[in-house]
């Protein structure tokens, strides 16, 4: 097993990727320091905290897909039609206590379609959730006709309004979220089995884990913390469009792996997906206050998550004479 | 098994083992899938044919092919990445820097060779940069190819200032109005180009080490297979194919953006899927790869003719991949 999920091996390697990451979120704070000083604002550490929220909810429910060995391309599409549902229902008068359920059902649902693709039909994830990502958006711009929902509903602006200084409810949401997901991975057998599925299959079925649960596990909590994310989502921008988050699964899918998530998988941890969140978030908003221009912010994500693949990459085959075992993803 | 089953003549009625003949088919994608999608389209073909006058005219066919070379020169490229294992999320990116990095040269009035030259080299230094990082380097392509996807649209923004180039002097758009026998000669540089990658996969070295380092880079590598070489060489080429493309984008829209190449990133890993390539990599055919990406653009052209709504055309293409793909799976399931 090469996930001890306890602090009893910390420092013995499982968390060494971890290290690494906040060495590196170490050195852009010392920069940031005496670069932008107004970074460490209470203010803007808030704003931080804020812009964290969903994509931190998001990429947990990834990096169960990556931990299962699988991917999810199709993330972005659900996000969005989960938003344009909630808004669209809500704006109809439906009240907050059928939206919100009807939302997360949806999320699930779309999970479900991508898990049983995967399992039953035995489509390769990446080629399944292509496919789906591509059929989720074309419906969803068949109904909405591409328009823009631009208002939304009282109860949902009022789930995206900051208060406890600055801090809205995706934070807290986000940390719930969090600490249940430590709990269902860590302790639970079913969240343990996606770490022995995501090793090896084969192996796993040997001992007992079915080939079909860990993938719809997987799946259906993506699509379910997607739609909860969703609920932020709307709530923040105040409206959607059947375009939104285009290209969101790219940005989660490399705050996953930022965070050191194997993506054959099978290893990968929460603690190194927040991490990732984090860094990738604190290098946007350090651009933003440096007034640097949004092309300038693209390049420097991309040099970071190329940078983090060489970090987590380095020390898999630290000690390895052996070529990479696996080339194939 | 008897042992008779396991020697069967070939067409010079000499016996070969079994096993020889499968090491043999190691080169040709076994599945049934390309097969599945040509028929499914033959069918809609047909139908669409039957319901809508304009579908079997010749104006159709060549308003189709320019679109259809494009994504095919990707689609190509992308067939050797993934033949080797891996895979390209950059591509649409790298087609961007090639196009933006042709505006650039259009913009300070260099002649036109220097023009096309410019774009592809961009395009091949893009690929090299994947190719060092994943071949020699060893890095997961998936990886890598998400970070330089990121890098890259990043430096096609940054170099063009956000801004999308116009004024290509005609011997750049040349391209998109030349045409042989009612043919447009987009589509005949796309047909050069698969047969040249026909070539390469089966009849040179360099291809059959794609294949062998796509089913085993451990065993490649012990056989002695130059595997960083060879997996450095594919991304060079999948890039070199992206400024190809990207010249052709220019001439057909007359204008270069940096997110020109957005959609065929997807577009080519569907189109080669579709042609049955497994995803994990090992196997490739040059013919499964052209049915792949001409029953995208046959299926999406006729349901613009049938008056299918635009998303939903999307979505139907998108469910064309899920069919074709389950179907060819249950076919070889079967047969095993």
């Amino acid at each position: 097993m090469k996930s001890p999920g306890s602090l009893a091996r910390f420092g013995e390697g499982f968390y060494r990727h971890e290290m690494k990451l906040a060495a590196l979120l170490l050195l852009l704070g010392i920069a940031l320091a005496v670069a932008a000083p107004r970074f460490f604002s209470p203010a803007n550490l808030a704003l931080l905290a804020r812009s964290m929220g969903v994509l931190l909810m998001v990429s947990v429910g990834m990096l169960n897909v990556i931990l299962s060995g699988g991917i999810d391309v199709s993330a972005g599409a659900i996000l969005a039609v989960v938003s344009v549902v909630l808004v669209r229902l809500g704006n109809h008068g439906l009240p907050a206590s059928t939206v919100l359920p009807l939302g997360l059902l949806t999320g699930a649902a779309l999970g479900a379609v991508n898990a049983a693709l995967i399992a039953e039909l035995r489509i390769p994830p990446i080629v399944a959730t292509l496919g789906t990502a591509g059929l989720f958006r074309g419906l969803l711009l068949e109904w909405t006709q591409g328009e823009w929902e631009s208002s939304i509903p009282a109860w949902l602006n009022a789930v995206g309004s900051p208060r406890w200084g600055g801090l809205d409810a995706s934070v807290l949401a986000a940390a719930l979220l969090m600490l249940a997901s430590a709990c269902i991975l860590h302790r639970t057998q079913i969240g343990r089995s996606l770490f022995r599925f995501g090793d090896s299959p084969v192996a796993a079925a040997r001992t007992g884990v079915s080939p079909r649960q860990p993938v719809y596990l997987a799946y259906v909590s993506l699509g379910i913390l997607t739609s909860i994310g969703a609920v932020f989502y709307a709530a923040q921008l105040g409206a959607v469009q059947g375009n939104a988050a285009n290209g969101y699964e790219l940005t989660v899918i490399a705050a996953v792996v930022l965070g050191g998530a194997d993506i054959l998988g099978g290893r990968g941890s929460l603690l190194g997906t927040f991490l990732g969140v984090l860094l990738l978030c604190s290098l946007e908003q350090a651009l933003v206050l440096l007034h640097v221009a949004t092309f300038w912010q693209n390049i420097a994500t991309g040099a970071v998550v190329l940078l983090g693949v060489i970090l987590s990459t380095a020390e898999r085959l630290h000690g390895k004479l052996l070529p990479q075992q696996s080339p194939s993803a | 098994m008897n042992s008779s089953s396991l020697a069967t003549p070939d067409r010079f009625g000499n016996s070969t083992p079994r096993f020889n003949k499968r090491m043999m088919g190691l080169r040709q994608s076994g599945s049934l899938q390309p097969g599945v999608v040509m028929l499914l389209v033959l069918f809609f073909c047909i139908y669409a044919g039957y319901r809508s006058g304009d579908f079997w005219s010749a104006l159709n066919w060549q308003l189709l092919a320019q679109p259809l070379a494009e994504a095919g020169l990707v689609s190509l490229g992308m067939m050797f990445v993934i033949a080797s294992g891996g895979i390209d999320l950059s591509a649409g990116a790298i087609i961007g820097v090639a196009a933006v990095t042709g505006g650039i040269a259009a913009h300070h009035h260099l002649p036109v060779p220097a023009i096309e030259a410019a774009t592809l080299a961009a395009g091949l230094l893009c690929g090299a940069f994947n190719g060092i990082l994943i071949g020699v380097f060893r890095l997961s392509s998936i990886l890598v190819t998400l970070g330089s996807m990121i890098l890259f649209s990043g430096i096609a923004l940054a170099i063009s200032d956000g801004n999308s180039f116009a004024g290509f002097p005609d011997g750049v758009l040349w391209w998109n109005d030349a045409a042989l026998l009612g043919i447009p000669l987009e589509f005949l540089l796309f047909l050069a180009t698969a047969a040249v990658a026909a070539v390469l996969l089966r009849y040179t070295l360099w291809g059959h080490y794609v294949i062998a380092v796509g089913s085993n880079r451990v065993a490649a590598r012990y056989s002695g297979y130059p595997v960083a070489l060879t997996v450095f060489g594919v991304y060079t080429f999948e890039g070199l194919l992206c400024g190809m493309t990207g010249i052709l984008l220019v001439a057909r829209l007359a204008s270069a953006r940096a997110d020109m190449g957005q959609g065929l990133m997807l577009m080519a890993i569907a189109a080669v899927v579709l042609g049955g390539a497994p995803i994990a990599g090992g196997s490739a055919s040059v013919m499964a790869t052209l049915a792949g990406v001409a029953a995208f653009y046959i299926v999406q052209d006729g349901l613009l003719l049938l008056d299918v709504p635009p998303f939903v055309q999307h979505a139907l293409t998108s469910v064309l991949l899920l069919v074709a793909v389950a179907v060819g799976n249950l076919l070889q399931g079967n047969r095993r």
